[in-house]
């Protein structure tokens, strides 16, 4: 069913920009996406701004200095899925009739934490006894390995992979490529996590117009359309949970596919939260791009590296664009549209048809992660 | 020849020694310094320390029977409202995954080791585990204990349920 047209993307590059405001980064981001569609500043009706630690009213701080205060600004914070999050009320908002053109932004500025992990919320209880994001993965991947076989060659392949495509983006955080021996010999950080299997930390801006299929034509833009736009959040258990595999991912794309009326074997490319490697091979299985336990294979393979049959990450993904947080969501969906019009250069997924974004958010103890967005889009 | 006995001051007596206003510096396995400015966490301290183990406390759901730690007020299996009794929890668990961190915020010492635990009653408990990654496995019996798990903002050891690995 399709919710509604993209019509114009537009992103900064990732990386970090200590000496710029979080609110010029989100200016240049959405400036982009607004000159890409043709839309003007009067031609936006709503807007929509994810952020996680942009702090209050992030929307209304970028949109001022472009003189489009006045009409409805919501921000929305969902941890690492803020951006995705924020384009789905988007998307609804347009299929519920109430606007016909809508400016989505993901918008972060991470160098200002300071460097180190993530700063999560200290009333959680394994936060106060020393879980942290790497941990979170890295425990997961011990287990995933310990069921399936799978080898810490296997996650340094995934980030090789990342690299292998972030240096074809002009827009990543890191453009340069590396050796399985690089990540294996780069300094631990949570075991069997090293370095380069996890993400870096950095600032960026994503911005996408969301528009009526109607307003579109008017545009003459290229659109393409969102097929499907699902939000789901992890379900608590104080007991026993299956960590080698996602069952929010799984649940979460189980609907979109649905959506969108397809099946993992029509998805052309995907973008996919990679906050670590250990995360990707997870996600190939719950993603359905192949069978359980199976991830390793498909990474030893190439399937989801240049030229693979299920290219994963064409943009460098989490690891490689970067991840400014809020910010990712809607970076995986400029991703999206440049290869689903055939605008990607070197990465170029040939013949791209059909795109899926996958983006989660959080740590949050005895959940699977606090939300999980999935996006299918169309060309 | 077997060697003295060696003197052992458990959380009970140490417990015991605190209330009574002593300054304690106790140099255990952990090589921290206890003394009367150290924090609990919860602060609730929902635990009891027995001669040989700690027992935390859970609760359980008369409705449902599912258990949960710490314990709930309400049951987030079966949405029940009350009806949710004091367990004690089993001292010893099953390891189901864990990490060695190497880089944390503030106030935790690096390396430290973090895991899984599974009790018999079907909860899964996030915890330090003494020792490094080296010496421990998957499925490997892990007992409750406590010690200090991080210091404060102002420097003050901060206490908590963690687990030792068993043979």
């Amino acid at each position: 069913m399709t919710l509604a047209t993209i019509a114009g993307v537009g992103m900064t590059k990732f990386g970090k920009q200590a000496d710029r405001t979080i609110e010029e980064i989100g200016r240049e981001a959405l400036l982009r996406a607004m000159k890409d569609a043709g839309v003007a500043r009067d031609g936006i009706d709503e807007a929509f701004c994810g952020s996680s630690y942009g702090g209050p009213l992030i929307g209304q701080r970028i949109l001022r200095d472009l003189g489009m205060t006045g009409i409805p600004i919501t921000n929305v914070e969902n941890a690492c899925s803020s951006g995705a999050a924020a384009l789905r009320e988007a998307c609804w908002a347009v299929k519920a009739g109430r606007a016909d053109a809508i400016a989505v932004l993901g918008v972060e500025k991470l160098t200002r934490l300071g460097g180190g992990t993530l700063p999560l919320e200290p009333t959680d209880i394994e936060v106060n006894l020393g879980n942290v994001m790497p941990a979170v993965y890295a425990m997961r991947a011990r287990r995933y390995m310990h069921e399936t076989g799978a080898t810490p060659r296997h996650l340094a392949m995934i980030a090789v992979k990342s690299h292998e495509y972030g240096a074809r983006n002009p827009n990543a955080q890191f453009q340069n490529r590396i050796t399985v021996d690089d990540v294996m010999r780069s300094r631990m950080v949570a075991d069997p996590l090293t370095l380069y299997m996890c993400c870096p930390t950095g600032d960026g801006a994503a911005a996408v117009i969301v528009t009526s299929e109607k307003r579109a034509r008017e545009l003459g833009a290229k659109p393409v359309r969102v097929e499907a736009s699902v939000l789901q959040s992890g379900l608590y258990k104080t007991g026993f949970r299956d960590m080698a595999s996602s069952e929010l991912t799984e649940r979460t794309s189980r609907l979109a596919y649905e959506a969108a009326g397809i099946g993992p074997q029509d998805v052309s490319l995907a973008e996919v939260h990679d906050a670590f490697a250990s995360a990707e091979l997870i996600y190939y299985e719950a993603l359905g791009f192949c069978g359980k336990g199976e991830g390793a294979a498909m990474i030893e393979r190439g399937e989801s590296g240049p030229g693979g049959r299920q290219p994963v990450n064409p943009s460098g993904g989490l690891a490689c664009r970067g991840h400014p947080v809020g910010a990712t969501g809607v970076a995986q969906i400029v991703e999206a549209i440049w290869q689903l019009r055939g605008e990607a250069g070197e990465r170029q997924v040939p013949d791209a048809k059909v795109a899926l974004t996958h983006c989660t958010g959080g740590g949050i103890s005895g959940l699977d992660h606090g939300a999980c967005a999935v996006h299918v889009l169309t060309s | 020849m077997s060697s003295a006995p060696r003197p052992v001051l458990s959380f009970v007596n140490f417990n015991r020694l605190r209330s009574s206003g002593a300054t304690i510096i106790l140099i255990a396995k952990s090589q921290v310094a206890v003394n009367d400015d150290t924090e609990y966490f919860p602060a609730s301290r929902p635990w009891t320390e027995e001669a040989d183990s700690v027992r935390l406390h859970g609760s359980k759901c008369a409705l449902c029977g599912s258990v949960a730690f710490p314990p709930h007020p309400s049951c987030p299996a079966c949405g029940a409202e009350s009806g949710q009794d004091a367990v004690q929890l089993s001292p010893v668990g099953t390891l189901y995954t864990f990490s060695e961190i190497h880089i944390a915020p503030k106030g935790f010492a690096t390396p430290y080791v973090v895991g899984y635990v599974d009790l018999p009653e079907g909860v899964r408990l996030f915890g330090q585990i003494e020792g490094r990654a080296g010496d421990l496995r998957l499925e490997q019996p892990v007992a409750v204990t406590l010690g200090p798990v991080r210091s404060d903002t102002s420097g003050r050891m901060v206490v908590s349920y963690k687990f030792r690995g068993l043979p």
